[in-house]
């Protein structure tokens, strides 16, 4: 079979596992019964919902290419202050790390679908030789991520070659956005394969549940790796440039060796060569070694998805048991604990369950650097933090996927599962107001006020988490499947709800300049959005 | 059994007029059934025909486009928790959480249908151990046979002793001791004053477990009664179920052409 043909032939069980992907986390047509009209699933054409999934996960797909492209590019604006060596090696080094993450994430979104094999169930079926149906399978894994892998590379050695008229220099970018294209893709792939693996062997043992632990901890500090590049660059710079004057020390040392730094480092010391050549020499040794590893890495992810149809049987270690006693909960309680057990065993959401530890993290590096523990760092603290929190609401909606059909033939008010999910993300915000409270015994505070904050944010993270839930069915009841962006829409409306006790804070105290009085305005209008929010859950 | 059923006198499942249209589709045409306490009700009918539809109203999944529908007198449009206490469900392909064990699952639907926990673990252990899923029962549901996902939803419908039992297919992929056992259970479960809605393609299961029969064609109730009444109705005294249903659906001649238009298509060069 001619590549080409392969390539067009791949298109129908790329489209298979974007389909399943998309229908599995943005279930939604499902959850009309809890909307505010009913809704019938078969009221929607097979044949339309299936196109207009479709339509979805290209337009999702080209908002995060687009997304990506955009984030790839924003490092090189370092390029206009300060040093020009330094910024070229800050600005290529982040560029890659923030397209790495992003690749990595993306793709896991899709991958999941793609390693349970489900994809080439059909194929198999057909009289294809082992060869057309490696080169069918590869390349519609290659259409998983097409967009924003191809939009990156060459965005970033467009924006090489203008900043630098270098055609060294350019095609040094192409081959290292390459790479970075197939460690995020492999890491990616990687993740997907684990977690299928650690489903699909399923059980109650305390290895395969430390294991999983293990791999949330993981993927979300991946996550927290892309955030804190996007938003530290100022830290990272000068260590860069401490690593570009000598290999004095220990961490820059490690800068020169760690990639995406190296990659940096070299680059822009081929343009601007004046760093001292110890500096260069090892930054271009350690890029070698990447460039062979990449290698490596391409051949595994390569062989891995040729091979991908003989993976659809993992072993699945079967536990005889006679023990068949179940654990009853009240139907509140039970709902949390199936949402928590179905989010983290999809690597789609599961990296929600890091929050927590994000939060701290975040919360710790915000208010950390102060030595009186101000009340407007503490705002700025308790409103990251709930920004984060307000993330899980729309994770654990979309998790539900089809099995939420099942749901609806079960006794369960739309409020028992409103309360429940709420519930949920109210706990992902418990760190936020711990911590700020353990700094508060640490630090002075300009007002002892500061401390109560974060515990009334908590409670306004309840009452938005309630009516972020709430628009979502509202929006569910139409029965359509929504784009991505329409999460986002939800998600603005939950933080501005979070943010209301804040402004009220903020504008009481520019008003009285009284903590005490700001605090009070602060508590009211929680306690009001709190019985909005009841009142909303008793209607549902 | 939960819930209090009413008296034997009074139907279980009554359906009035329905109709339900899917956009240009008009899927049940003035539907009228009505099941008895201690009834095993046989839906059978050809593909499209509205099976699926009349059940799926029933459990309130469905809304009606008119008509009625009563389940031990409440309306599942109006009382959708009141209805789906009281009954036992297995959809025709079950849809259920994936990720999860059956352990897990069944812990779900026992926390959502609130039943105490020595009667869940009671029945959960018995059913279970009768439908032999020793091996299964902590492996992901994503990785069962279709077989035994219908085991899982199978135990999951009976897990809480429902009045009334709506089975779609309820045999599809079962192996023969466990289609035996579902049988078994459901002629019990009508014994003991339950009301069962049983809809399948296999002739000879309703002809020995329905104690009635409704032939469903274009969305309408054509024939009901025995197995003996809806012979009378074909004149037809030793006609089999299968017999009987394509002449009231007038299929016999469609099949008659089809075998002869594909024996062609297939066989001859």
């Amino acid at each position: 079979m001619k590549l080409i043909d392969a390539w067009h032939l791949s298109r129908t069980p790329y489209r298979e596992v974007v389909y399943r992907s998309l229908a599995e986390e943005k279930g939604r047509m499902w959850w009309g019964a809890f909307g505010k009209s009913h809704f019938d699933r078969e009221r929607q054409n097979d044949f339309e919902l299936t196109k207009r999934v479709l339509r979805i996960a290209k337009f999702d797909k080209l908002i995060v290419a687009a997304f990506c492209v955009m984030s790839s590019a924003m490092p090189f604006t370092s390029l206009f202050s300060g040093s020009r060596v330094l910024g070229l090696a800050s600005s290529i080094s982040l560029s890659l790390a923030v397209t790495f993450g992003f690749t990595a994430l993306y793709a896991i979104q899709t991958l999941s679908s793609f390693v349970s094999a489900e994809s080439s169930a059909l194929l198999s079926t057909l009289p294809l030789s082992k060869d057309d149906f490696s080169k069918i399978t590869l390349f519609s894994f290659i259409r998983s991520v097409d967009y924003m892998v191809v939009g990156a590379i060459v965005s970033q050695a467009i924006l090489v070659a203008t900043l630098t008229t270098s055609p060294v220099a350019t095609l040094l970018m192409l081959v290292a956005s390459t790479m970075n294209a197939v460690f995020a893709v492999t890491v990616a792939l990687w993740f997907s394969r684990l977690f299928h693996r650690n489903l699909m062997r399923g059980g109650r043992s305390k290895s395969g549940t430390i294991l999983r632990l293990v791999f949330i901890v993981m993927w979300g500090s991946l996550l927290l790796g892309v955030g804190l590049l996007l938003s530290i660059p100022w830290y990272i710079v000068p260590h860069l440039e401490m690593a570009l004057l000598g290999v004095d020390q220990l961490s820059n040392l490690l800068f020169l060796i760690i990639y995406p730094f190296s990659a940096g480092t070299a680059l822009a010391n081929l343009v601007y060569p004046n760093a001292a050549s110890s500096a260069v020499l090892i930054a271009s040794g350690a890029m070698i070694g990447y460039f062979m590893l990449a290698g490596a890495a391409a051949k595994w992810s390569i062989e891995t998805v040729k091979h991908v149809s003989k993976e659809a049987g993992v072993k699945i270690a079967r536990m005889q048991t006679q023990d068949f006693s179940i654990k009853t909960r009240s139907p509140v309680l039970g709902y949390v604990i199936k949402d928590l057990r179905i989010s983290s065993r999809n690597p789609a959401t599961a990296f929600f369950f890091a929050l927590p530890v994000l939060e701290t993290l975040i919360v710790s590096l915000l208010v950390a650097n102060y030595q009186t523990l101000k009340v407007s760092a503490v705002l700025v603290a308790t409103v990251t933090g709930g920004i984060l929190s307000l993330l899980m609401p729309l994770a654990l909606l979309n998790a539900e996927g089809t099995g939420l059909e099942y749901t609806k033939t079960l006794p369960v008010n739309a409020h028992r599962i409103m309360t429940s999910k709420a519930l949920i993300t109210t706990a992902t915000y418990v760190p936020v107001p711990l911590t700020i409270l353990g700094m508060s015994f640490m630090k002075q505070l300009t007002s002892p006020m500061a401390a109560m904050i974060p515990f009334l944010t908590m409670l306004a993270i309840a009452s938005a988490s309630v009516f972020e839930i709430k628009l979502f069915l509202n929006s569910a009841a139409i029965g359509r499947i929504a784009a991505v962006t329409q999460d986002v829409e939800k998600l603005v409306a939950g933080v501005l709800i979070a943010l209301i006790p804040e402004i009220a804070y903020v504008a009481s105290y520019l008003i009285s300049y009284n903590h005490v009085a700001a605090i009070l305005a602060m508590g009211g209008t929680v306690v009001v959005e709190l019985a909005l929010a009841l009142y909303v859950l008793r209607g549902s | 059994m939960s819930g209090t059923p009413p008296p034997p006198s009074r139907p279980l499942i009554e359906i009035s007029g329905l109709s339900k249209q899917f956009g240009s589709v008009q899927a049940l045409t003035g539907l009228d059934l009505r099941v008895m306490p201690g009834e095993i009700y046989g839906l059978l009918g050809p593909n499209g025909a509205g099976k699926t539809t009349t059940i799926r109203i029933i459990t309130g999944l469905v809304e009606p486009t008119s008509g009625w529908v009563k389940v031990v007198d409440f309306d599942p449009v109006k009382c959708p928790i009141e209805v789906k206490s009281r009954i036992g469900y297995v959809a025709e392909n079950p849809i259920l959480y994936e990720s999860l064990s059956p352990r897990d699952f069944l812990e779900f639907v026992a926390s959502m249908r609130k039943i105490d926990k020595a009667s869940a673990n009671r029945r959960v252990t018995q059913l279970a151990s009768a439908f032999d899923m020793s091996q299964y029962f902590d492996s992901p549901i994503a990785t069962l046979s279709m077989g035994m996902k219908q085991k899982v939803a199978l135990i999951a419908a009976l897990v809480h002793q429902p009045p009334i039992l709506l089975l779609d297919e309820p045999l599809n992929g079962l192996d023969a001791k466990s289609s035996r056992i579902v049988k078994d259970l459901v002629s019990l479960h009508a014994d003991r004053g339950g009301a069962v809605l049983f809809s399948t393609h296999i002739m000879e299961v309703a002809e020995h477990i329905c104690t009635r029969i409704g032939i469903i064609h274009k969305g309408k109730v054509i024939a009901e009664g025995t197995l003996d009444q809806l012979r009378k109705k074909t004149g037809g005294k030793s006609k089999t179920l299968e017999e009987v249903l394509l002449e009231l659906t007038n299929e016999e001649a469609q099949v008659a052409d089809a075998t002869r238009m594909l024996g062609e298509a297939i066989f001859n060069k």
